[in-house]
């Protein structure tokens, strides 16, 4: 790895945003190919930042820490992946299901896929189902990805799921489901393709429903 | 054995000395649409009231008083989990005078007062813990930045906060002194603990530090309330001089005998698998039976862990309750073969 590019991947994993936004210049000024710098620096940096999740070494303020300086990161890359015609790996579509005001997994979990070089389109919290199968025609999203925290609105992820069923939308799509009390069997009872029980597995989850 | 009182059934329990049942505990209410729905499935509609429903379902009376850290005047978050204050002293300044107001006891604690003097109830009062309490000031997402933001404004919240609590204990114990308190701190989830155990100790522990002492020198048992997974928190906790963790949720992963064989001097309260409920009488017994050993071992309050939701019914629910009381005295009578233990 260049060295420019291990000060980027180091600064993502210390979550040093003002550095990342320096550093992104830098490297894009030293001639460095835009998608070099996101996928052989930035997109593995939170790679490296999810496993140390699921090791118990890094936990929810330096994974936040991370994606934000990542983000501030891509802030700066956009206009020039753009420029190259480099594309998102994927899209997904997230939202909390109907009901459900809470956010903060469906948070980290967008954090993450943007950080594994997804586009997101992030719908929010109680999110009707006619809502996620409204952006899926909208987004085309390779992937759509439902969260609930509460026993009484995992339901709705059923509801949701068999809506998009009865629209047509399913087709080409992948549903991936999760929050405190969703289980792998659960997801399964409900016809979603797949199950995470964290973040850094959704981003994971989502990368192999694309290869 | 003779029929204990409430009062020393707890004790008993929280000792680990020997007990002739195990308490009959809702520890936290049910859900409104959980009452809602056994109204409409022959619950006398006029039962509305906490402990009048305590009453009428045999359960015993644990009186909690949750006392409000903001007053009325502070401001409201726009929506679920938003922000209440910016991030900075200055507006920590200006919030300061809206929150941990001087606690007056209601007038209902003397009542309370004097049925435990009696025996005839156990009194517990709630205060939003040092990770709840910044939470609801600053908003979820800004409060986990802020651990590395602002961290000066954390302790700062957080010294108030632990000053707070000992005018209110000193408040309450003038009336009655609670048997036990919990600290709502709600910090863990399916996947262990929020925060590390190095942003625990700076942020956390040396606030414990500050109350628990006093907690425990009036004899007040100081546990935790935090959703979630609480296996990888648990000896932090534990290390601050905290006795018990409730709910102890089951579909978070949670393991009491696990818990138990690691913390042989915790007081666990809760765990018992809501999700059986609506399963019927052999999901519910099954659950019944995995819980005995332990709960017969002392240091164990088996309650639902969280609240009972609407998804079972009233019936299931009279189900759950005949077999609770079922493994109550049977747990009893195995506590007396086996405890009191030494404590480690």
């Amino acid at each position: 790895m260049k060295p420019e590019l291990e000060d980027l991947f180091e600064s993502i994993l210390d979550g040093q945003m003002g550095d990342v936004s320096r550093q992104v210049q830098y490297a894009l000024d030293a001639g460095i190919e835009p998608e070099v710098i996101l996928n052989e620096s930035m997109v593995p940096a939170m790679t490296e930042v999810g496993l140390m999740f699921e090791d118990g070494v890094c936990f929810v303020p330096e994974m936040m820490i991370s994606a934000r300086a990542m983000q501030a990161g891509l802030g700066i890359l956009k206009p020039y992946l753009k420029e190259h015609g480099v594309k998102p790996i994927g899209k997904v579509v997230i939202g909390t299901v109907e009901g459900d005001l809470h956010d903060i997994g469906k948070n980290l979990v967008t954090m993450m896929f943007e950080g594994a070089g997804f586009e997101v389109n992030d719908l929010g919290v109680d999110v009707k189902p006619e809502v996620f199968i409204e952006s899926i025609q909208t987004v085309q999203p390779q992937i759509v990805a439902l969260s609930a925290l509460l026993t009484t609105t995992t339901p709705k992820m059923k509801v949701s799921i068999d809506a998009m069923r009865d629209a047509g939308v399913l087709q080409n799509l992948k549903v991936m489901v999760g929050g405190a009390p969703v289980t792998a069997e659960f997801a399964q009872q409900i016809g979603a393709d797949g199950y995470a029980p964290n973040a850094s597995q959704a981003a994971s989850l989502a990368r192999s429903f694309i290869t | 054995m003779q029929p204990m009182t409430s009062r020393e059934r707890f004790r008993a329990i929280v000792n680990f000395e020997p007990f002739d049942r195990l308490p009959l505990v809702e520890w936290a209410i049910w859900w409104d649409e959980t009452i809602e729905r056994w109204h409409g499935e022959g619950l006398d509609p006029s039962l509305k009231d906490r402990y009048d429903l305590y009453k009428h379902f045999g359960l015993e009376q644990y009186k909690q008083v949750w006392v409000p850290g903001m007053l009325p005047t502070c401001p409201q978050p726009a929506t679920h989990g938003a922000p209440r204050m910016e991030m900075s002293m200055a507006a920590y300044e200006e919030i300061r005078p809206h929150i941990l107001p001087e606690f007056i006891p209601q007038p209902s604690w003397t009542q309370w007062a004097e049925e435990q003097s009696r025996g005839d109830s156990v009194l517990w009062f709630t205060v939003d813990g040092f990770f709840w309490f910044a939470r609801t000031l600053l908003g979820i997402e800004p409060h986990l930045y802020a651990f590395y933001d602002a961290p000066e404004v954390l302790h700062r919240i957080n010294e108030d906060l632990a000053q707070w609590m000992l005018q209110v204990i000193d408040r309450l114990c003038e009336v009655a002194t609670p048997d036990f308190m919990t600290f709502a701190e709600d910090m863990s989830y399916n996947n262990g603990p929020m925060i590390s155990k190095k942003t625990y100790d700076e942020f956390m522990h040396p606030y414990y530090e500050r109350v628990v002492p006093e907690l425990k020198r009036r004899g007040i048992v100081p546990v935790v309330d935090s959703d979630g997974d609480m296996t990888v928190a648990a000896p932090w906790f534990e290390a601050s001089g905290i006795k018990g963790i409730l709910p102890i949720e089951r579909q978070a992963g949670c393991d009491i005998s696990g818990l138990r064989k690691n913390h042989p001097n915790m007081l666990w309260i809760g765990h018992f698998d809501k999700m059986t409920m609506p399963a019927g009488e052999a999901a519910m017994r099954s659950e019944f039976e995995r819980l005995l050993p332990i709960a017969a071992q002392g240091g164990f309050i088996i309650s639902v862990d969280h609240q009972t939701p609407p998804g079972v019914s009233l019936e299931n629910y009279r189900i759950f309750l005949r077999l609770f009381e079922e493994y109550a005295i049977k747990a009893g009578a195995m506590s007396r073969d086996q405890l009191p233990r030494q404590t480690m």
